[in-house]
């Protein structure tokens, strides 16, 4: 699958699994760049589709790479999208400034939540995470403050199509980047020995909280920004839309579909789940019923997602080509 | 605030309580004996109210008359629903059930937008809105029966679990189906009855709360929640516990609703549920975990 | 203590450690040191809290009282990231590598959790060179998950090596190998000890014992039972009677009602084959634990299966009894063929199974424990079978309404026993039931299944307790990784010299 060389593949140096990523972020540029491809709707399609990539990775790191299979996606991405918009709105800061600040607060959150969620382990860190979306939707549905359940008007000019194009492409390029580094170094090795055994991985010197907590912190950072941006384009946020449980369900439902823990998971996951929903966009209670049976299939059938799928076929074709790789028996 | 409404608040709270723990049981049942977290238990709670309120629409008949069968119906459609898509994912790990659990509440969700619009609905009866008054504590007469009605059924599994034969094969499933499975329990059949007592728990709750309040098709995931609190509160697998743990939540969601506003009413008991988890963690949720 | 010098401070020192789980103590009281920069041993029976030891020391495991001492520093109180990272390596008996990750990686956790920020080229020849001492040297690149049983271990071993040990703990490495993996274990372990690592090892191989530690101790029911220069504790009459358990049988009178017990038995006719197993294998994922077995059960025979730890005996009890699928081969009961049904079918088909472990229900009664085991028809005379486990044993009458968790080791396993009987059974498996149990109550369960025995019950019998199992059959199969590789009756096993060999691994 990956180049073998004497230093062996987790030594390989991060920039060689920096192409593929790299070309997915040309790949929207130069669509977007050359005239007349891409219509409004295009446009919009696109937006969205960069968005929730950027999103689903940032869930495949927590859930694929670090075992932290959270269903509260949807606090930090409201975070995210209140924290722009009070930022813009009380220091007229500019939005690349809101939008670090939408990361920042994602970030302090994660932080800030992580001593109660993280006492509990496996299933029972999706239950918390859950429940903790869930309150943080009912606060702000309840209590006065950001504008209650009515939410807050953003008091900046409406970012043009095109200047959100390029806004969601930044952040696709900042969540490839992040991604690939943490997938490609030594830390995506300590992380997934969290993920795989955290007895063992202690056993070896690892810090487990230590590590769960950083990748809740990247993780969140996204999220937060991927907020701020769909604030910024809304020109509005209230309680019901920003906190609500679809953002966690949908980002879910694209890396389990594309592939939970590989490293295209997310991509494919958001082209299958968003190419779904347009193709039934005129009935969208049988969308999700749709990607509800989807998901169910794949866990059924098919664990590793639509990439293990792939990757699984391409295997058995190469090994009946060129024999079993794996090593005899002694 | 005058005595007479804080004492109808307490006690609407407490038998309030007593049908969030029903709906709860379901819950801890699933979770204790099959080690499946069901995210799709709000669902199947809602679905207890739509089918009261098509039955009623059908044959007329009183939702608390038609409970049993209601309750009937949910296990005849849970129990194959178990074998079908949970049963094969044994041994795959816990998170592929619960992620399975997962896409049948989005698929029961939609499913209930399709047939039954998002409107809110409510199983209008007489006694909907009839009170109940001691002296001058009042309360709704549908708290009562439904108190009344659900610690009856907690009584019923509390002897079904603790006195009957399939209790003790299920206890032992719970506590180690290898073992169970060496003493001839058959335990997938064990968990698939499981699953539907689970099931049948949740509708019947849900036809109670239709009856009191009101529900829509993504009413589920604030009972799913509620009940999560109580079973944490209450200890897993522990029936009394779970009844104890459904009253104290209920009177706080009161309290909570009569001091800060009926918003708050949900939010006490989430905030409540993360406290417990974050100071008490697994340990109240079971052994193995 | 503390004036005896840096040269004399040990690597590692227990003072007073104790372990309970619930009611369970699986390591009291344990005061024990082992020198540094030398390979020491912890031998012990099953159940004797060797692996909690492990735990207790490595940080998995908090201690109940007591504390761990490592190079003179109190570390009862650290978590076990930062033991590791005082140089405390361990491995895991059953091998518990990262499964997804590739052996290369799954080495390099360690690396970079300690020293995140060394040179590429650092990281590299530091793994290689432990790859290449392990022998896995062209496993790197291979999914831990791909790798067989062996290899596992091996892996178990280097992932601890990346610590670069002070002190390193190696829990069973060599169960399941063969003898020549064996040679190679050895010449590892002492390459490893290159005069300031120290090594401790927890063993049942007991030839991986004698040629590379210096000092053994010996564990028993968590205690200490004896300590001292190796060779001298491996002549020790009692250290050997408590691995044959033979330690009650040391008056010549009661060995001469065994042997007369045995030519009884033997005077038996062919009788109907009642269990009959032909070419079985199976095993636990990628790891064969049974090769191969073909053995027979006769209506009304007494059979034992016997071998050291690891030798595949409890699995073969589990594939019997339906819990684990067999890989390949077959099984007949009753002249039907069983191979593919589960657990409670073969149940109901009158082959009960009292399980390692007794595994009674903790929150269930007594009498629920022994109810449940009543299906169908028999639910009808409850009381009445009841009345005969009762009759069996009566002080689990007195006991009817205690929980499953209030009862002695010895009452427990009586429980079990009596749960495995109580459906009339036409076949019992009785795996391994005097583990763990003081030897005047082991003497009380032997009765009792003698009486079942002269009552004609047919039973398979898997018992590390050599003398008491083969007074107890007609005939044997002894398993050595995994084969049958001594089978007969009773009586002429017992004289076999080879026997004892297979326990101790005398021979070569």
């Amino acid at each position: 699958m990956m180049q073998e060389n004497s230093l062996g593949r987790s030594m390989a140096h991060p920039l060689t699994g920096s192409v593929a990523p790299a070309l997915i972020v040309a790949v929207f540029a130069a669509a977007f760049m050359t005239p007349g491809l891409l219509g409004n709707y295009e446009v919009e399609i696109a937006y969205r589709l960069m968005l929730y990539i950027c999103l689903a990775e940032a869930w495949n790191l927590l859930a694929g790479y670090g075992g932290l299979v959270s269903l509260g996606s949807a606090a930090f991405v409201g975070v995210g999208a209140y924290a722009f918009t009070s930022a813009l709105n009380a220091f007229g800061v500019p939005p690349i400034v809101g939008l670090l600040l939408a990361g920042l607060a994602g970030g302090v959150f994660a932080v800030l939540v992580s001593p109660a969620v993280f006492r509990m382990r496996g299933l029972y860190f999706t239950v918390g995470t859950l429940a903790l979306g869930e309150a943080l939707r009912l606060f702000m549905v309840n209590v006065p403050w950001f504008g209650g359940s009515r939410g807050l008007f953003l008091d900046a000019d409406f970012p043009s199509r095109e200047a959100l194009f390029w806004w969601a492409l930044g952040l696709l390029a900042l969540s490839q980047f992040l991604i690939t580094v943490y997938t490609r170094t030594r830390l995506s090795i300590i992380l997934r020995s969290v993920r795989d055994d955290e007895d063992a991985a202690a056993q070896l010197g690892v810090r487990i909280y230590r590590v769960k907590l950083v990748a809740f912190v990247v993780a969140s950072m996204l999220m937060g920004m991927g907020g701020g941006l769909q604030a910024y384009k809304l020109g509005a946020v209230e309680p019901y839309g920003m906190f609500g449980l679809p953002w966690s369900i949908d980002i879910l439902s694209m890396v389990v579909i594309g592939g939970l823990g590989l490293r295209y998971g997310a991509l494919v996951g958001a082209f299958f789940v968003i190419t779904l929903a347009e193709l039934l966009a005129d009935y969208p209670e049988a969308h999700i019923v749709v990607t509800g049976l989807v998901l169910a299939l794949v866990v059924r059938f098919a664990p590793r997602g639509v990439c293990g799928l792939v990757i699984d076929n391409w295997k058995r074709r190469r090994s009946e080509t060129r024999g079993s790789e794996r090593e005899v028996q002694p | 605030m005058s005595f007479e409404i804080i004492a109808s608040n307490l006690l609407s709270g407490v038998l309030w309580g007593g049908i969030l723990a029903l709906i709860a049981l379901g819950l801890s049942i699933v979770l204790g004996v099959m080690r499946l977290i069901n995210l799709a238990h709000g669902e199947i709670m809602v679905a207890g109210a739509y089918c009261a309120l098509v039955i009623g629409s059908l044959t007329g008949l009183d939702p608390l008359i038609a409970l049993p069968l209601i309750a009937a119906i949910m296990v005849v459609v849970a129990v194959p629903l178990q074998q079908l898509l949970l049963a094969p994912l044994a041994g795959k790990g816990a998170e592929a059930p619960m992620m399975t659990t997962f896409a049948v509440s989005l698929i029961l969700q939609n499913l209930f937008l399709v047939g039954f619009s998002a409107d809110t609905r409510s199983i209008g009866q007489g006694y909907s809105t009839q009170p109940f008054s001691i002296g001058p504590i009042s309360v709704p007469l549908i708290y009562v029966l439904g108190f009344v009605i659900s610690v009856g059924i907690i009584g019923a599994v509390y002897l079904l679990v603790n006195r009957s034969a399939f209790g003790r094969d299920l206890r032992a499933s719970a506590l180690d189906p290898v073992a169970a499975a060496s003493v001839g329990v058959n335990v997938r059949r064990v968990h698939a009855l499981t699953f539907g007592l689970g099931a049948a728990c949740a509708a019947t709750g849900g036809v109670l709360v239709g009856i009191a309040l009101s529900f829509t098709p993504t009413t589920g995931a604030a009972y799913l929640l509620t009940s999560f609190a109580i079973v944490v509160l209450g200890g897993m697998g522990s029936i009394f516990g779970t009844l104890v743990a459904g009253i104290v939540l209920g009177v706080i969601q009161s309290i909570g609703a009569l001091v800060l506003g009926d918003g708050f009413r949900d939010l006490v008991g989430l905030v409540l549920f993360l406290a417990v988890l974050a100071v008490r963690p697994a340990g109240l949720f079971g052994r193995r975990t | 203590m503390k004036s005896d010098g840096q040269k004399n401070v040990p690597a590692i020192e227990t003072r007073g450690l104790t372990k309970r789980y619930g009611g369970l103590v699986a390591v009291e009281d344990l005061s024990i040191s082992f020198p540094k920069g030398e390979i020491s041993g912890v031998i012990g029976p099953n159940g004797a809290g060797k692996s909690t030891l492990i735990g207790l020391i490595g940080g998995a495991l908090a201690p109940s009282a007591g504390e761990v001492i490592y190079y003179g520093e109190d570390i009862s109180k650290l978590p076990a990231p930062e033991r590791a990272r005082l140089g405390i390596g361990r491995t895991y008996q059953l091998p518990r590598p990262f499964l997804d990750m590739s052996v290369r990686e799954n080495l390099q956790v360690a690396l970079f959790s300690k020293s995140p920020l060394m040179s590429r080229r650092e990281a590299a020849a530091r793994t290689n060179q432990v790859l290449e001492q392990t022998g896995l040297a062209g496993a790197g690149n291979i999914a831990a998950r791909n790798l067989p049983l062996l290899r596992r271990k091996r892996l178990e071993v280097a992932r601890a090596l990346m610590l670069d040990p002070k002190l390193l703990l190696l829990d069973e490495v060599g169960a399941g190998l063969v003898d020549h993996e064996i040679d190679e274990l050895i010449a590892l372990i002492h390459a490893l000890n290159d005069g300031t690592r120290s090594i401790l090892i927890i063993e049942h191989v007991i030839r991986v014992v004698r040629e590379c530690c210096k000092q053994l101790a010996v564990l028993n029911f968590g205690k200490k039972l004896a300590a001292g220069p190796t060779q001298e504790i491996l002549n020790d009459d009692n250290v050997a009677a408590v691995y044959l358990g033979a330690a009650h049988r040391t008056d010549p009178a009661a060995a001469g009602v065994a042997t007369l017990t045995s030519a009884r038995r033997k005077a038996k006719p062919d009788r109907a084959t009642l269990l009959q197993l032909s070419g079985v294998s199976a095993g636990y994922g990628q790891a064969r634990v049974l090769d191969n077995i073909s053995m027979r059960v006769g209506e009304g025979e007494v059979v034992a299966v016997l071998g050291s730890n690891g030798a595949g005996k409890t699995t073969l009890a589990n594939v019997i009894a339906g819990s684990l699928a067999p890989s390949a081969g077959k099984l007949e009961f009753g002249g039907e063929d069983v191979t593919r049904l589960s657990g409670d079918k073969l149940f109901s088909r009158g082959l009960a199974h009292c399980m390692e472990g007794r595994r009674i229900f903790p929150e269930l009664t007594v009498e629920e424990n022994l109810k449940i085991a009543l299906r169908g028809d028999a639910r009808r005379q409850t009381a009445q079978r009841l009345e005969e486990i009762y009759t069996l044993f009566p002080v689990l009458a007195e006991r009817r309404n205690s929980m499953g968790t209030a009862l002695s080791g010895g009452q427990l396993q009586m429980l079990a026993i009596g749960r495995a009987l109580i459906s009339k059974p036409r076949l019992v498996i009785f795996d391994e039931i005097s583990l763990g149990l003081a030897p005047v109550v082991m003497d009380q369960l032997y009765a009792a299944l003698a009486n079942l025995r002269d009552s004609g019950l047919t039973m398979l019998v898997i018992e590390q307790d050599v003398e008491r199992a083969l007074e107890l059959a007609d005939g044997a199969y002894v398993l050595k990784q995994g084969r049958i590789v001594l089978s007969g009756d009773a009586a002429s096993l017992s004289r076999n010299p080879s026997l004892r060999d297979i326990y101790l691994g005398e021979k070569s």
